[in-house]
This record gives C-alpha cells, structure tokens and sequence, in this order.
C-alpha cells in the first residue's frame, strides 16, 4: 500500500465528532444535569475538544470548560525514542478536585497516552470522575485502558500508524493509515 | 633494507644546500661515506627516481625523555621517531630528569644513545645547574664531554646578567647557544596566547611580550658580546620582526620556528583539546603569517620539532593543568611540505635548507652535505605522495599531536645514518 | 511552537546551541515553571533516572537549585564536592568520571574551575554532562535562565539593548549570557574598568564600555556581576570604593536608567558595591525572579538532555 492512504473523508470525520458529542450529551445533559469540563489532550485532542464544546453548545445552549494538557513530562518513554516530543501549553482554568471531567483525544492505540494523562491530572488534584472520549480507537491495546465515546473503530495492523488530521491545524479532516516504512517527506494519496 | 655496504641512490632529485646542487643524479655510499658512484663496482642501485634526495635533516629541538620520563618516550624510541620522520640527527634537550648538567649525565645520555638510538644524537648541555637558572653549570666539563650546544630549554634565564655570562663564557668554549625566550613574570599560569581568544574562552594568556621581551635580550648579548645565540621556538610577529632587524646589522643571532607554530593558530584551542596546548603558544594567524614570512626571507633560518612527548594520561585532564607540549617527530616533514613547498612559499632547495644547513651552522657543523668522504647521512622525501597521519602507528611512544586523522602531500620515504638505512618506505 | 527535535546528550556551553536550540528551552522551560507552582510541584520525567551532582568547585545556590529541579523531576540524586571526591587522592578527573559512570549514573552535573574540563569529558562517556560553571569560561544554565527573565518581561530578546556591568574578564555568567544573547539577536555591551573589559572581547560582536552612563543609557536590561575582593588584590582596580563610585549602579547612577529597565544580578549580591539595597529590592529588579526561573530552566534543561537517545 502507499505510505499514506486516506481511509475517512471530512464527511466521515464530521459524523464520528457528532457521535461522541452526543453520547457525552446523553450521559451528562439529559435528565439529570451535570456540569463538566473538557480536556483536551496534546496534540491533537485539543482541536477535537474545542470542536466538541462548540457542537455541545450549539446542541444543548450548555458549554462546558475547556482545559488543556501536556503529557511529556509524564511519558514513560523518556530517553528510549527518537525524538523528545515538544511540550505544549498545560492550562488547567479550574480546581480538578472533585470536578466531572472528560478527556479528549483523536486517536486510541496502546493507551499509554492515556496513562499518562491520568496521572498528569490527578497530580493537579482529586478529580470526582474522568470519562474518556477519542474520535478512533484502534485496538492495539497494551494497557487496560477503554474509552467511553468512541467516534469510530478502526482494525489497523500493529505496524501502521493512524493519523487524524483537522482543519484547524492539517488543512483538512480526514483519517489516514501510514505505513511507516514506506513513509517519505511526500505525501501521497 | 638494504644491508649491503656499496650502494647507489640513482635517479632522485638531488637537492644540497651545502654544495648548491639541485639536479637529478645518482649518489654513491660505500662503507658508511658518500662515495663516488662511478667508481662503486658492486653497487646495488637504488631507485629513487620522483624523490628529493637531501643531506640527512638536523633537528635542533627534541626531547628524549630519558632518563626520568621513559614512560613517555625513551632514546630507542624517540629515535626510530627520528629516522621515522626523516631526521638522521637530532639534539636532544636537557630537561631530562636528572637533568643534564654534569659531564656524568652527559655521558650517560652518550652511552646510551650508541646503544638504543638509531639515528645520531647530539647532547646538549644546560647552561645553568639543575636548570634553576641561577649558578653556572659546568660548562667546560660539558663541553669536554662533547655536548653540542647549550640551553636550559623548558625554562628561560631570567638573570639577564647571568645570561651575558653565560655567553661569554660559551663563547670561549666554541658552544652555541640556544635560548627558550620566555619572561617568567608575564607568562605567569598563562595556558594559551594571550589574545581575542583567552579572553572569549576566560583562560589565562601568556602574552607576546614575554617572548619578545627576551628576543630582544638576547639580540643584546649576541651584539655585545659577539657570539651566536640561537633563539628557540620563536612564536611572534615582532620577535621576527626584531630578528630580521637584528641580522640585517649583522648581529649573529638566528631563529628556529616548529611546524605547528607555522600551520596552527590559538583558535584552535576552542575545543579544548590538549594537544594545542605548548609553550610558547599557538598564536593569532597575524603571527602564524609572520612566521612564513620569516622563513621565506631567511629571517628563520630553522625548522626544529620541539618533539615533547606525554603519556596519554598526563595529557587527558583539564586543559589548564595539561602539561605543555606536543610531539612532533613524525609529522614535521608532512606538515611543513604542506605549509611551506606545496604553497610556494619555499622552493625546494630553501625548504631543504631549514633542515639542513640551518641547523648545521647553527651548531658549527663542518662535512655536511654530498661531498665524497662525508657521512653517508641521508634524507629521502616523496614530495607528492598523499599521507594520512595515525598516530596509533607512530614509532614514538607518545600520541600527543594535533595532527591525527590528517592528510597532507609528502613525506620522508627513507632515511640513511652512516650508510645504513634506519627507515625504509620506498 | 513548531516541531523540535532535541539531540545533544549534554549541555556544555551556550556558544554550541543555535537561537533554534536556545528558544526550546525557554519555550519548556515555560512548561516547567508552572510545576513548581501548583499544588504537586513534582513531575515523574526522571523517575528511576540517577543524576550526580559533581561540584569539584564549590556552590550553594546554583548546586541547591540543581537539586531541588531534580527532584521535582522525581530523579535519584547523589551530591559529590571535590573534597569528598577522590580527586583528593590524586585520581584524574576523568577516571573519577568513569566511575561514576560505572554506576549507570545518567547525568552528571558538574562544577569545576578548569575551563573546557566538561568538554574534555563529554566524548569519552555515554552519560550526559551538565555544566554548571567551568572556570570563567561559561556557565550555560545561568545564561539561560537570564534570558527566561528578559524574555518574559519584555517579551521577545531580539533589538533589546543589554549591557552587563562588572569583572567581565573573570566571569563565565557575562560570557555565556553575552554569547546566548547575541544568538537571539539582542545588543549586548560590557562595561566596566579597563583593565577587566579588554576590547578583544569585541571580537564577540559586543560593545565595550568603560563608562557606566553611557553603558547604561538606554538600556533595556542592566545585568550587574559581583565584585571580587581578590581582583582588587591582584591590582585590577585600586579599591572597592572606587568601583563602587565610577561603576556601582546606586542613587546616583540611577537617574541614567530607562525607567522600564529591568535590573538583574546573578548573585549573591555585594549590597552598596555594585549595586544599591534601594535598586536591588526596587520595582525595576526581577534578581529573586531569576532566582524561580532557575529552577524552571534547569528542569527543562535537565528533562531535554535525559531525554535524548543514548548512542
């Protein structure tokens, strides 16, 4: 296959973020209400979040708090990859004491990402709940970890790697599979 | 190698200063002498067609190392470095340890230097008792036991009127002098020139100054005094500039300079690295054109090495408490083609000349050169062959030099003392 | 912030880092800072990891702050001074270097008042080696966190005029932070008395000064360097006095600053020498906010270079 092959259009992405807006709905803003915040994980949970809180809102007139969180300095494979990735800006508007808080990333896969957040957050204080919301989870799981609002599935072999792309930072919303193998400095379709 | 007694070096390009001669043609050698090749019946003839054939290189400036510091190089070793790089005779330094102040430690280094040393080696003397540089040493036992000059090399004299004495004195014994021109106060703990880049790297400089300061000292002695003093390792524009000055009136002062001071330059130091750390320093590239300058208009009428082994250990520490000093042997020739014959500085006979019939005036030497009945003291340079420096494979037992990993034109392909050769890459 | 991929298993001196390589730090060290100010001041970056702190020269404040970053990075930490060492004994730096090395330390972060005695080391070991000072050559992590200070103060370094005042001829602080901040395209002038500002320091791409007004005037940032009692006995200058009244920014020399001009000082501080109590702990000085952001620079810098794949 080429290095890098679309597999879900910008229609297929619009219809997944409108899923997993509307199962976090379901659970929180139907009868009863609850407050919650959203956090988007670095990098690419943070466009999807926004997104998620401006389809809630536009939805239910209800907009939830957004926070932003960087898990390099958590990872647990500092000194073994490649590349250190860049740290990005933690923002964390609120006290996670006891605060109802979903995470948000673009892509499931080992779930050490995942791992890692939830012991950034709970660094940051005693959260009351934490639900995780990803737009494709792709199997491939190393830790016991599941999401709550997945906006698709996706089989993917272990060595290929799946990329979201948004508009917001890629241009474009669409979800590709990349051989890393074959993967060059060009794109290709 | 070539163990027979007659043979004949045919086709090499002879260059004599000693004579005069630059011209391709065979030199004869029977039994340890230059001989007359027409008259050598069962000469074995030597191709040496494309190589310069010279008068064996003098090295005024090496350290042996031995006795005291064997560890770092010894007289066997030290002089297959010699014939290694080309040098047929050098004269050997003595800082040793004891140090050669007596007609006693002389003959040791004598004994010993017939024995190991595979290249021939001049004794030098010091001019002062354990080169403390305030009494006197033994000069005419020293020149009894037939040392071939005077210094207190590592160190200068700082007594200026000690060092008129000392003149004096070595000139009613026929000895030359050779001086480390160095001024004790202004060179202080200084580990490098004092310049742009002691100052950008925050490390204490040796200035020119102390340099010149003696230069002119002793240009002062020689005047007065009458005598030639040989002023060592020259590292500055104005000590050259004071020299050329010096010599055009006639005073009988010369000047010797080392390959690394003619193609290094302070900057070098940023890394560092210990092996730019010598005394004197690498200077600006002012000074390093200075240099070129004066060998090119016979201000500097001498290359010597300052060969100055260190075990690896004692030169792997902090820059500021390295010893100083790099060797230099096995590099001089390649280093000095690159900076000097392959530029165009010098032409071949001039580039000859800085290791030939410099030296030998310098220490009065007579019977130099292809004259029949001379020592068959021979010098054999490839000028274009491509080398690149390992100093894993060096015959000296140190590894302190700058040059490793690079690669110049030219080398020494073989080198003959008394007939023999003691190094072979033809 | 763009992508960046950190490569150096050591930090040796600013002049190796590019104005890329030097933003990068400032940028996560931006991350770093709010650690320290949350409620968890600790991070599990260097779990399991082990840092020497090798001090062959002696410090208190830049070795405390080394420290408490490695802890607040969850690092083990061994503390080793030169006289506890076995340097004593006559061992070469880089055989004590090796054993420490023997101990699968992963970095070391060291002091030593040789300089380019790190540089010697770096090649020969596979851990990392900090630089915390090398004699008066550089002093990579304090430049660092001075231009972190300025930075966040005034926003970004390029065409900020920056003048440091003091024994420039001694001091690594005024060389590294010199170097770093020429890369990030700031104006820098030395000043100070002749005989410890030599013009060759020009050869940097630094003005050079021997007079505080006009070192001063229009400056952005003041950076002022402490005197020593020594220099004053080796005879660079007559007394601390006179330094204090030709080059000591005090109430007097305080009318030729800008008002927005920040004053730094890398400490400790010789009160009412270089610099007046009244300017030290006056509203243009950011000196204690150095102090905060040290740790923020050192834990970035300490998180990149145990980040980096060991070859």
């Amino acid at each position: 296959m080429p290095a890098k092959k679309e597999v879900c259009n910008a229609e297929g992405v619009d219809a997944a973020v409108h899923k997993v807006a509307d199962g976090i709905i379901s659970e929180f803003l139907d009868c009863p209400t609850r407050e919650f915040a959203i956090i988007g994980i670095h990098q690419q949970g943070v466009p999807l979040a926004k997104r998620l809180i401006s389809i809630i809102e536009s939805k239910t007139g209800y907009s939830p708090e957004l926070a932003l969180l960087d898990i390099s300095m958590y990872r647990d494979d500092i000194g073994v990859r490649q590349n250190l990735p860049q740290i990005n800006e933690t923002l964390i508007p609120f006290d996670v004491n006891d605060k109802v808080v979903i995470l948000v990333d673009d892509v499931l896969s080992s779930g050490r990402t995942i791992r890692a957040a939830l012991d950034a957050l709970t660094d940051y204080g005693r959260p009351g709940l934490i639900r995780l919301a990803v737009l494709v989870n792709r199997g491939n799981h190393e830790f016991p970890i599941g999401a709550d609002y997945t906006g698709m599935t996706l089989a993917v072999p272990v060595e290929r790697k799946v990329a979201v792309e948004f508009v917001e930072s890629d241009g474009q919303d669409r979800v590709c599979i990349i051989d890393w193998k074959k993967r060059s400095s060009q794109e290709d379709n | 190698m070539s163990t027979k007694k007659e043979f004949i070096l045919s086709g090499g390009k002879v260059v004599d200063p000693f004579t005069g001669i630059e011209k391709i043609m065979d030199i004869g050698v029977k039994d340890g002498k230059i001989a007359d090749p027409k008259k050598l019946k069962n000469a074995e003839k030597i191709d040496v067609s494309g190589k310069v054939v010279a008068p064996g290189f003098i090295d005024l400036h090496v350290h042996l190392r031995e006795p005291g510091n064997t560890a770092a190089e010894t007289i066997k070793t030290g002089t297959k470095a010699a014939a290694a790089g080309g040098f047929t005779t050098i004269v050997a330094m003595p800082n040793t340890n004891p140090a050669a102040d007596t007609a006693a430690a002389i003959e040791y280094l004598s004994f010993h230097a017939a024995q190991d040393g595979v290249v021939k080696v001049y004794p030098c003397g010091c001019m002062t008792k354990g080169l403390k540089g305030e009494e006197m040493a033994p000069i005419g036992s020293l020149k009894s036991a037939r040392v071939a000059a005077l210094s207190d090399d590592g160190r200068g004299i700082q007594n200026h009127e000690l060092m008129k004495h000392i003149i004096e004195y070595a000139k009613s014994m026929d000895l030359p002098v050779l001086d480390h021109c160095e001024d004790n106060n202004l060179k202080g703990d200084g580990v490098m020139h004092e310049g742009v880049w002691s100052t950008l790297l925050g490390m204490k400089g040796i200035p020119s100054a102390s340099e010149e300061l003696m230069v002119a000292r002793n240009i002062i002695f020689a005047r007065d005094v009458d005598w030639k003093v040989h002023l060592q390792h020259l590292s500055s524009k104005e000590s050259v500039e004071q020299v050329r000055i010096a010599r055009k009136r006639g005073i009988p002062v010369s000047a010797e300079v080392t390959p690394h001071h003619i193609s290094l330059i302070d900057e070098c130091i940023k890394k560092f690295d210990t092996n730019y750390k010598m005394n004197p320093p690498l200077r600006s590239e002012d000074d390093r054109k200075a240099l070129i300058a004066g060998l090119a208009d016979g201000t500097i009428t001498v290359i010597a090495t300052d060969h100055a082994p260190h075990t690896p250990t004692a030169k792997m520490v902090e820059f500021d408490y390295a010893p100083f000093g790099i060797i230099g042997l096995e590099t001089a020739v390649s280093v000095c083609l690159h900076e000097l014959y392959h530029s165009g500085v010098l032409s071949i006979s001039d580039f000859v000349a800085k290791f030939t019939s410099g030296p030998a005036e310098v220490l009065g030497l007579t019977n130099r050169g292809f004259t029949v009945g001379n020592d068959a003291d021979i010098t054999i340079i490839d000028t274009e062959q491509e080398v690149t420096i390992d100093a894993d494979k060096f015959q000296s037992k140190s590894r302190n030099t700058p040059f490793n990993g690079m690669t110049f034109k030219g080398k020494a392909a073989a080198t003959i003392v008394d007939g023999k050769f003691v190094f072979n890459e033809l | 912030m763009g992508k960046f991929n950190w490569t150096k298993k050591d930090l040796l001196s600013i002049y190796d880092l590019s104005a890329e390589e030097i933003s990068f730090i400032l940028d996560t060290a931006e991350e770093f800072k709010k650690v320290s100010q949350r409620n968890v001041k600790k991070v599990p970056a260097l779990r399991g990891k082990t840092v020497v702190n090798f001090f062959v020269e002696p410090s208190t404040r830049t070795r405390m702050s080394f420290e408490l970053a490695e802890q607040r990075l969850s690092a083990d930490i061994i503390n080793i001074s030169a006289s506890s060492s076995s340097l004593k004994k006559g061992e070469t730096l880089l055989d004590t270097i090796r054993n420490i090395e023997a101990l699968q330390a992963d970095l070391i972060v060291m002091r030593h008042s040789a300089a380019g005695a790190h540089a010697m080391l770096a090649d020969k070991i596979s851990c990392g080696i900090l630089n915390a000072g090398d004699g008066a050559h550089s002093h990579p992590t304090q430049a660092l966190l001075d231009m972190f200070t300025i930075r966040e103060k005034k926003g970004s370094i390029k065409g900020l005029k920056v003048a440091i005042v003091g024994d420039i001829l001694h001091s690594r602080v005024a060389r590294s932070d010199a170097w770093g901040l020429l890369k990030l395209g700031a104006e820098v002038r030395l000043a100070g008395p002749s005989t410890l500002v030599p013009r060759e320091f020009e050869a940097m791409g630094v003005k050079v000064y021997h007079n505080l007004k006009e070192a001063v005037e229009g400056a952005d940032v003041v950076n002022l360097l402490r005197i020593q009692h020594e220099r004053q006995q080796a005879g660079f200058f007559p007394s601390t006095g006179e330094y204090a009244k030709f080059f000591g920014l005090n109430e007097e020399t305080e009318k030729y600053l800008k008002p927005d001009a920040l004053i730094m000082h890398p400490g400790p501080i010789n009160r009412g020498i270089e610099l007046a109590s009244s300017l030290a702990d006056g509203p243009r000085s950011v000196i204690l906010e150095q102090v905060t952001n040290g740790l923020a620079v050192r834990m970035a810098i300490l998180f990149l270079v145990a980040g980096c794949v060991k070859k």
